[in-house]
């Protein structure tokens, strides 16, 4: 296993006074996908929010190949190698496909265009519909999207929630072997998602998280099937 | 001929008025919070062309045009003070709170101005010339079609830089959503401040603009807070080109209308005629183009 690209240490976050994610620690390698599953409310997205600084952590570090990103702004800790797959795609509407990826890129335009390319290569589906406004594509066309605005930032760790939500069980294949090639390129890639099945078919390893807190942490093949139920069911 | 009189003039009027709104839209889109001082920021900029003629070297061919590019800048600089005292600080409050900071901003503007220039109605220079210009029976004040052109121009400029710039594309990113534009690297404070320096100073320009012809006091603002309200609710809530063509509606209505009747008459059917689009269609004239915030 080589060194984590991203680490998560006793990592606390919530809302007001809630409490949803509760002193937990993950990493994740390069080239690595990493499931992350739970019940609803078990808190994946928050973590994951956490993760980016859009939800400010109480506690615990994040660091991004060895330094520590947890004091930063988002956007700090996007130019530095995090990209993010919000659940619901939240694409920006009025823009077009190809203004949607090339505003999350930071390169100059002839290296802009050659990501736009490998995005189109990944997702042919998008490549016809370059100057479409966003809010005029398919669900499964707009998260295509959302995966490629995010991959357009050239991120070490990608992280995604809920990529299969509202998704046919095709499409959702597709966006799930689409993330399995984005960590054959070295990503580290961790995925929160409902899916249980689609997410351990693409992941190599699985958190299961409970109640914010991480109750199994192993490879895919490892994961008991009760501690499976016990945390989408309760028990 | 005469109509065509009456549609230069409104042009010329809903090139300023566009300024105003553009201004106001683009503000609105990357805070979701009114700007009620756009108003007297049009006077500020009307007034800050009164004050910086005199300064002009005079042996210059167009001196007013010169006068142009300096009140963009110095009010672009407004621009950015405005957003760090009435809104960044409020940025996580109640929108209320934006509101009543910018009314706040708006009334010191006017009692400064009150303060350093007096009541009296001040006019600032032609941009070219204050002359007239004969177009095959036409006559065209050089300072209308100066009024269009520059407009246009700025209008033009605004729109090169939304729709072909990666500026322009982080800017719309951070009007459409701040958050997901954080989560795609931008930084959206930086953004907020361009977007009130432009805003502020296309409200500079067109306050300049109309400084001449329709000359500029320290309240002249409240009516065109007012306009740009009214065209950006016209054009549809949200929408740049919308809040352009609702702009250029109001002033034809508005010249038109003073024309055959009278100019308060046309005010009190401008007004009603925002009360029947606000029943009939609250999206206004570009409602689905508003929605998507095009």
């Amino acid at each position: 296993m080589s060194e984590p690209l991203l680490q998560v240490e006793g990592l606390t976050a919530g809302y007001g006074g809630a409490l949803a994610v509760d002193r937990l620690s993950l990493s994740v390698a390069a080239g690595e996908a990493v499931a992350l599953l739970g019940a609803n409310g078990a808190g994946k997205s928050t973590l994951l929010k956490a993760i980016l600084g859009l939800v400010p952590a109480t506690g615990g570090r994040v660091r991004l190949e060895g330094a520590e990103i947890g004091a930063l702004a988002p956007e700090r800790r996007v130019r530095l190698g995090l990209g993010y797959v919000p659940e619901g795609r939240r694409v920006f509407p009025g823009m077009s496909v190809r203004d949607n990826l090339e505003v999350a890129s930071w390169l100059d335009r002839a290296g802009r265009a050659q990501d736009l390319e490998r995005v189109f290569a990944l997702f042919p589906a998008l490549a016809g519909k370059a100057e479409e406004r966003a809010w005029r594509l398919s669900g499964g066309q707009q998260q295509m999207l959302a995966v490629g605005r995010a991959l357009m930032g050239r991120p070490r760790v990608l992280l995604l929630d809920e990529p299969s939500l509202g998704l046919s069980p095709k499409l959702a294949g597709e966006v799930f072997a689409a993330v399995c090639a984005i960590a054959a390129t070295g990503t580290a890639v961790l995925v929160a998602e409902q899916s249980a099945a689609r997410a351990l078919s693409a992941a190599g390893r699985v958190v299961l998280l409970r109640l914010g807190r991480a109750v199994h942490d192993g490879p895919v093949d490892t994961l008991p099937a009760e501690a499976l139920r016990d945390a989408f069911l309760g028990g | 001929m005469i109509t065509l009189q009456l549609l230069v003039n409104g042009l010329a009027l809903g090139a300023a008025y566009a300024l105003v709104a553009l201004g106001f839209v683009l503000v609105l889109n990357a805070t979701a919070a009114v700007n009620f001082a756009q108003g007297d920021l049009v006077m500020a900029g009307g007034l800050l062309g009164v004050a910086l003629a005199p300064h002009l070297p005079g042996y210059l061919p167009l001196p007013g045009l010169l006068l142009l590019p300096v009140v963009l800048v110095l009010m672009a600089g407004l621009g950015l003070l405005l957003a760090a005292a009435a809104y960044l600080p409020l940025r996580r409050r109640p929108p209320v709170a934006v509101f009543i900071s910018t009314i706040a901003a708006g009334i010191i503007l006017q009692n400064g101005a009150s303060v350093l220039f007096g009541p009296e109605p001040r006019a600032a220079p032609p941009l070219l010339g204050g002359g007239t210009l004969d177009l095959g029976g036409l006559v065209v004040a050089e300072q209308s079609l100066a009024i269009i052109a520059v407009a246009a121009l700025l209008i033009a400029g605004q729109q090169w830089l939304f729709g072909r710039t990666q500026l322009g594309r982080r800017l719309r990113a951070t009007a459409q959503d701040p958050e997901m534009a954080r989560a795609c690297g931008v930084p959206v404070t930086a953004m907020i401040l361009i977007t009130f320096a432009l805003g502020t100073a296309f409200a500079g320009a067109a306050g300049l603009l109309l400084a001449n012809r329709y000359f500029v006091t320290p309240t002249a603002g409240g009516d065109l807070i007012l306009k740009a309200y009214i065209a950006v609710t016209i054009g549809g809530w949200g929408s740049v080109p919308g809040a352009v063509a609702g702009a250029l509606l109001i002033a034809l209505f508005e010249v038109g209308v003073s024309s055959v009747l009278s100019y308060p008459v046309a005010l009190g059917l401008l007004y009603a005629t925002l009360l029947v689009i606000l029943v009939a269609r609250p999206q206004g004239l570009f409602g689905e183009a508003a929605r998507r915030r095009a």
